[in-house]
């Protein structure tokens, strides 16, 4: 089935690889009707997937609370999904997500329980620096001219061959979406309904999707649910955006490793030091997957993504089970299903990934982690259902240590918990003959700083949210 | 080899002592963090145990005539139920004493003796239809001594230097190590787990051939007859009670094992109970000949399971305890046996709409979610024995076990070094 491509905001199809600057800007709206007449008058500009912009894009995502202070009739907020309205900040999204101690939504600078609401979320892109804000300036005079109020906003920019600040090029596995155009290997192309609403998902059922149940507004923009309810719907063409702002300690993370796996001498050995972490990540820093390369990084820049791990590395001798790589996309070998079946299963639990870095532009290694300043990067992902999605992906996936046959191991990069209760361990096992290997004591070094859950509604929905 | 059993009790609560009992519970819930009272724990015998209170009401907020407010509680323990009653009724006294005062009929305070108790309980008592432990034929201080066995082995490994070492020569170093440290006597007797019977499995399937043209007119009968006029919840996840989800995630995800409890009612007429019948004796034969290794219908998180009719076959209990969240629990039942799932659940009210018995039902992914939200209902206190194991972990402990003291070749030695 063909997508209305032109009716979806284009970043959750399309990543704007050349866009190598983004502004997001949270606002929280003061004066409802200002607010719909700036979303009216800038309907025309945003971004949708048949664009190719050269210059910059936009888009504009919304909380839950952001559609209340619109002006959404809380029965039509209702029909969104749980997850979506009760935030990420809740008591036992707080147990799922992990975000405890320092992490802890009371610590937030946006998103918390301690901030000020966000209701809209303006995500500005440009090809450089001074285009993305020159854009984002006159985007701002209309806002504040609006009554909309920043809360935070956010440079992010993407690092030379897209690494992040540990070292490590990212984000290079997505998969592609049916019907988007776009065409991945079989594995990877996934029934386009786990990431956008009205379509059929990987059961080949409609996702739960947000009808109206209160008339108000424009209705007839908005067109009729596909699952022939007979009712209007907001979502379709739109979907769910998960974003977290995670600290990076780029310092903390070499030196732990670094002490790991040091000479006998004390000094830091680079080879193993890469090794080990590369062997905590599941790819190299250039990108190149190790149970591809077990030994050493091939050097070159990859974007290898054709590598199954069943048949090349049963026992995870190359990239051992606990990698985060391995966890978070277990593709042929989930837990301890066939090929066939893992793939079937490993499908239903996708997000298309959008990270942005912020803070200064470092690509950290062995010898060199001292980022100025606090690093970070701006975790954006998207999909219809955000519980057996998202949550699911970094509750059973990353936090929790059980995953395969392991015991105490949770996600070496994004599953560690700061203070975990007394006599709790925290390891990475690294599977050897004829005995494993262990780093024991693992510590944290990524932190959440902000975060929340947005829906990114089609460009029609958006347009019917001006009307309300 | 001891089994575990299950024991359920369904107590009618005093209509005046409902708050009172209501306040202990959340008491005793609020304290579980460091275990049960003493007495509870030095049973040795107990896995897991949870207390719910069933409100004489159903999911859709019906009342149900002639009842009041019932106390269930549910064990899985080690032995036998005499002596598990027994045992409760005279070791652990004071704590069952406690709660049960709260209850209609328990024996007042100068009638109380361990005879008493177990009148009462034996009572009270209500048999499983079914019940699924995930490693079977391990009592519980088996479980907490083989991975402490784990435990030390993996320190003796990590601590160990083993370069130009093959996995034998590491193998008997670890066999003599265990041998030469107190407290792992035991282990050198390896330990007998259930096998798959097969013989088993070809009678049933013999059964099954022979009643085969009975079980295809059966299902075509509820096709074409009972499937067409159910009534179903046609709720999506969103679009259940907030407070009613928000109450059952409260106690949700606190640790890396979770509790799930169901009320179902059961869909009017003789056609379903029978259904619903034959398909638990179905279930329980393939728990006991195929079902021994740590997987129900091929999901490998479930400690233990059970399924209980109550109130003259008219509402059916079903409890379980499993490794990781909801979601991923529900997901893997969708996944790996919506089928199974959907021929026994479809036989209660408005699940979601089902075809030739077996099919769509669970399928249905939204609405089956939704369903279970929806009938499931809070549980007041829920204990385990050891929330840090998951079920893969203990079977796989027992291997470490049985494989410790066998003499083994050097890829045999080498599977053993990679349990750890």
């Amino acid at each position: 089935m063909e997508l209305e491509l032109k009716d979806i905001q284009g970043y959750v199809i399309r990543g704007y690889k050349y866009m190598m600057y983004s502004r997001y800007v949270m606002l929280n709206v003061t004066e409802p009707t200002l607010a719909k007449k700036f979303l009216k008058n800038n309907v025309a500009d945003i971004t949708n997937v048949t664009h190719r912009p050269t210059t910059h894009c936009l888009n504009f995502a919304f909380t839950s609370p952001g559609l209340k202070a619109l002006g959404l009739a809380q029965e039509n907020l209702d029909n969104f999904t749980r997850e979506f309205r009760e935030g990420m900040t809740s008591e036992h999204r707080q147990r799922l997500l992990g975000d405890f101690d320092s992490s802890a939504p009371a610590n937030w600078r946006w998103g918390g329980v301690n901030n000020e609401e966000v209701h809209i979320l303006l995500m500005v892109f440009g090809a450089n620096k001074e285009i993305a804000l020159n854009y984002a300036d006159q985007l701002k005079q209309q806002y504040i001219a609006s009554g909309l109020k920043e809360v935070f906003s956010l440079d992010g920019q993407t690092l030379p061959y897209n690494k992040e600040h540990f070292g490590f090029r990212d984000g290079i596995s997505q998969p592609t979406i049916k019907g988007s155009g776009r065409k991945g290997p079989p594995e990877h192309d996934i029934n386009a309904g786990e990431f956008i609403m009205g379509y059929k998902n990987e059961y080949n059922v409609y996702p739960d999707t947000p009808i109206l149940a209160t008339l108000q507004g424009e209705t007839t923009l908005l067109p009729f649910d596909a699952s022939g309810s007979g009712k209007r719907d907001l979502g379709r063409n739109g979907t769910y955006m998960v974003m977290r702002q995670l600290q990076e300690d780029v310092d903390a993370y070499w030196n732990f490793i670094n002490e790991q796996a040091k000479n006998e001498d004390g000094t830091v050995n680079v080879e193993a030091s890469t090794k080990l972490a590369a062997q905590m990540v599941g790819r190299w820093p250039s990108g190149a997957p190790i149970v591809k390369h077990p030994d050493a990084d091939p050097g070159r820049i990859s974007d290898d993504d054709n590598f199954f791990y069943t048949d090349h590395d049963p026992d995870g001798l190359k990239c051992p089970f606990g990698a985060h790589l391995r966890r978070t996309n277990p593709r042929d070998n989930f837990e301890d299903n066939s090929v066939k079946e893992s793939i079937r299963l490993t499908r239903r639990h996708r997000i298309m990934r959008r990270a942005r870095l912020y803070g200064d532009p470092y690509e950290g290694s062995a010898l060199n982690h001292s980022p100025d300043g606090e690093v970070g990067l701006m975790f954006t992902c998207f999909n219809a259902d955000i519980s057996r999605q998202f949550e699911f992906v970094q509750y059973t996936w990353a936090n929790y240590p059980k995953f395969k046959q392991l015991y105490n191991d949770p996600d070496p990069i994004c599953g560690v918990k700061e203070n975990p209760l007394p006599g709790t361990e925290q390891n990475f096992t690294v599977p050897g003959k004829p005995v494993n290997k262990y780093v024991t004591g693992l510590k944290k070094f990524v932190f959440t700083k902000g975060g929340a859950y947005f829906f990114f509604p089609s460009i029609t929905t958006i347009k019917y949210l001006s009307t309300i | 080899m001891i089994h575990q059993n299950p024991l359920t009790l369904v107590t009618p609560v005093k209509n005046e002592e409902h708050d009172n009992l209501d306040a202990l519970l959340t008491k005793i819930r609020n304290d579980i963090i460091n275990g049960l009272p003493q007495q509870f724990e030095n049973l040795n015998t107990i896995h897991y145990a949870r207390w719910v209170l069933l409100e004489p009401k159903d999911a859709d907020g019906k009342p149900q005539p002639d009842v009041g407010v019932r106390l269930v509680f549910s064990s899985d323990f080690d032995g036998d139920e005499s002596q598990h009653l027994s045992d409760i009724s005279t070791k652990c006294a004071q704590f069952f004493d406690d709660m049960y005062s709260h209850c209609e009929g328990y024996p007042a305070p100068d009638e109380r003796t361990p005879e008493s108790r177990k009148n009462y309980f034996s009572q009270w008592r209500v048999k499983s239809s079914a019940f699924f432990a995930g490693a079977p034929g391990r009592t519980l201080p088996q479980i907490i001594q083989e991975n402490e066995l784990r435990n030390h082995i993996w320190n003796f490994i990590k601590a160990g230097s083993w370069n130009n070492k093959s996995a034998t020569e590491i193998h008997n170093a670890i066999k003599e190590n265990v041998l030469a440290t107190t407290g792992f006597e035991w282990a050198t007797q390896s330990t007998k787990t259930p096998v798959i019977k097969w013989l088993g499995m070809a009678f049933l399937g013999i059964i099954l051939l022979i009643l085969l043209p009975f079980i295809i007119i059966w299902v075509l009968i509820i096709n074409f007859f009972l499937e067409p006029k159910d009534e179903t919840l046609g709720l999506t996840p969103s679009q259940v009670d907030e407070a009613h989800i928000k109450k059952l995630e409260e106690y949700e995800d606190l640790q890396n094992q979770n509790q799930f409890t169901q009320v179902l009612i059961m869909k009017p007429g003789q056609i379903r109970l029978i259904t619903l019948k034959g398909l638990m004796l179905f279930a329980k034969a393939l728990i006991s000949y195929l079902f021994v290794n740590g997987k129900l219908m091929g999901i490998p998180t479930i400690h233990f399971a059970r399924w209980v009719m109550i109130d003259n076959q008219k509402r059916m209990l079903f409890f379980s305890n499993f490794d990781g969240s909801w979601q991923q629990y529900l997901g893997d039942f969708i996944d790996k046996s919506g089928w199974g799932l959907t021929g026994i659940w479809s036989n209660t009210q408005k699940f979601p709409r089902t075809k030739f018995l077996f099919a769509a039902g669970a399928y249905d992914e939204e609405h089956f979610l939704a369903w279970s939200r929806y009938f499931q209902i809070p549980t007041a206190v829920w204990y385990c024995a050891y929330p840090h194991l998951s079920i893969k972990n203990i079977i796989n402990n027992s291997y470490i076990r049985n494989e410790l003291f066998k003499d083994l070749n050097e890829q045999q030695a080498q599977q053993f070094l990679n349990r750890f």
